[in-house]
């Protein structure tokens, strides 16, 4: 069999027979060997009767590679997901008999054959992806399952986060998370009765926002704003962060939050397609929304969070709607907290949305953003994001 | 010797251990997980201590996922993470790289 050392490479891991090293290329200056073929060793004889091979793929670049990992997710009941950047396969023979993906420090897409279950090779794989992802610049690594899969995740090294029973489970490869995370929250614990929460993307920050903190800051003894920090909005974190800043600084009691992979995040909220796909809206919110319940919540001592009213975008309207029930409802052991829907606020008879503010810049209206954001905003617009294009038409 | 940047090392494989060693501001953190823990538990924490001070490391977060490892192997995979995390970020990671770094090689005896 001939396995594209070339194209294995270029993908940043070393290609050989599982465990076994070629050191060979070491001394000839190859930086790029990946570390992890030193690590394994090679699976006795008998409980392997033919030799495994291992290797990192690139699926945008390895058609054939992909469409035999596509067939083997559909032998498991799973979907190919075409966010995932790298895959570690298992081929044994010319068969490939496992594999395992990553969309950035998310593992995904991860399967083994039906018949070959039993002969450990899941620890196997996950050492291997664990190593690819290691590489590839993320430690920090969650995954999604399903609530019967939990126990053998957690003999690889993860911990459970958050579950919706029979339907999924999210969870990171490290014991001390989520609890480092919460440890940091508790020193900026305050004391009061009502003690608020909001968390924005503010992409952009608009005159919107700062009405809904304005409101949730008012109604409460202290309020903790949270900007979501995932890089993947149009304005980058940064400026999104800095622009909350200084649009709220001037109001009284109120914390501002770095985001977290725990909050709003992509490993919060990613869409793993299980084969029933309906379920998959309704348990992405329900994660995001159980770690905000059980761990940040009483880390800060929340027990109201304010969100304002979504009349247009239907995902962040069905995120509220959920709101009520994960939040509130009697559906884990900690405390409930009050949801709080806030009118948004109004400029010329139109909700203020950042949507809105976005849609306005893709048609360089810059006039009329105006009237919708603070001047703060309004400025990084004009310096930084607008795209001129009356020049163009 | 300082750590400069995560490393890994190990497998999650029977009679083996992952090793994940950070860099920590000050102080050893070891977090220690095995199968065996109630049986090795004290005496894995007690190699991986060792290792460290004959290492010289002194701040570091290391955490283990330990599959039931001797301590020969303990000893083996926590140097490697050790070796691997004192390239400095930035620079390419690679098994040469480490072989030319001024490594005190009694230490690892």
């Amino acid at each position: 069999m001939t396995i594209d050392r070339q194209q294995a490479r270029r993908a940043g891991i070393g290609v050989g027979p599982l465990g076994l090293t070629d050191p060979s290329s070491a001394e000839h200056g190859n930086d790029f060997l990946s570390f992890a073929a030193y690590d394994r060793v090679l699976p006795k004889a008998g409980t392997m009767t033919e030799e495994i091979v291992s290797y990192a793929i690139d699926p945008a670049t390895q058609p054939d590679e992909q469409a035999d990992v596509r067939d083997l997710l559909a032998q498991c009941g799973l979907d190919y997901e075409i966010g995932v950047e790298a895959f570690v396969v298992f081929r044994r023979q010319r068969r490939l008999i496992a594999c395992a993906g990553l969309e950035k420090n998310i593992l995904k897409c991860t399967a083994i054959d039906p018949a070959l279950r039993g002969e450990s090779l899941g620890l196997k794989l996950l050492t291997e992806i664990v190593h690819l992802a290691h590489e590839r610049g993320h430690s920090h690594l969650f995954l999604y399952t399903k609530p019967d899969n939990v126990d053998f995740f957690r003999s690889c090294g993860f911990y459970l986060l958050a579950e919706v029973p029979g339907s999924v489970a999210l969870m990171e490869n490290t014991p001390i998370g989520i609890r480092r995370y919460c440890d940091r929250l508790q020193t900026q614990r305050r004391a009061g009765k009502v003690i608020g929460s909001v968390v924005m993307n503010a992409n952009p920050f608009t005159r919107g926002h700062r009405y809904l903190v304005e409101c949730a800051a008012a109604a409460c003894d202290w309020l903790h704003v949270f900007v979501v920090a995932e890089d993947a909005s149009l304005f980058s974190y940064r400026d999104r962060f800095a622009l909350v800043e200084s649009g709220i600084r001037d109001i009284p009691r109120v914390t501002l939050h770095h985001g977290s992979e725990y909050t709003v995040s992509r490993a919060t909220f990613s869409a793993y397609f299980f084969k029933d796909k309906g379920i998959v809206g309704d348990c992405c919110t329900a994660i995001d929304l159980l770690i905000f319940r059980n761990y940040i919540a009483p880390a800060l001592g929340i027990t109201h969070r304010f969100v304002g009213t979504e009349p247009f975008c239907p995902t962040t309207h069905k995120y509220n709607a959920d709101m009520q029930h994960w939040l509130r409802e009697d559906v884990t052991s900690a405390p409930p907290i009050a949801v709080v829907e806030i009118r948004r606020c109004v400029h010329d008879a139109v909700p203020i949305s950042a949507s809105e503010v976005r849609r306005l810049l893709q048609a360089g209206d810059l006039a009329r953003i105006r009237g919708l954001v603070p001047p703060a905003t309004f400025a990084l617009l004009e310096a930084k994001y607008h795209i001129d294009r009356s020049s163009a038409a | 010797m300082r750590i400069m940047r995560e490393a890994l090392a190990g497998t999650l494989e029977s009679s083996d251990l992952m090793v994940r060693i950070a860099p920590r501001a000050e102080g050893l953190e070891i977090v220690l997980q095995s199968e065996v823990i109630h049986q090795f538990g004290i005496q894995i924490e007690k190699v991986v201590r060792e290792t460290l001070a004959r290492l010289d490391v002194v701040d570091a977060l290391v955490v283990i996922e330990d599959k039931g490892a001797l301590d020969c192997v303990i000893k083996a995979r926590v140097q490697t993470a050790v070796l691997r995390a004192t390239v400095a970020p930035g620079d390419a990671l690679s098994p040469r790289r480490i072989a030319d770094a001024p490594v005190d090689w009694s230490a690892l005896s």
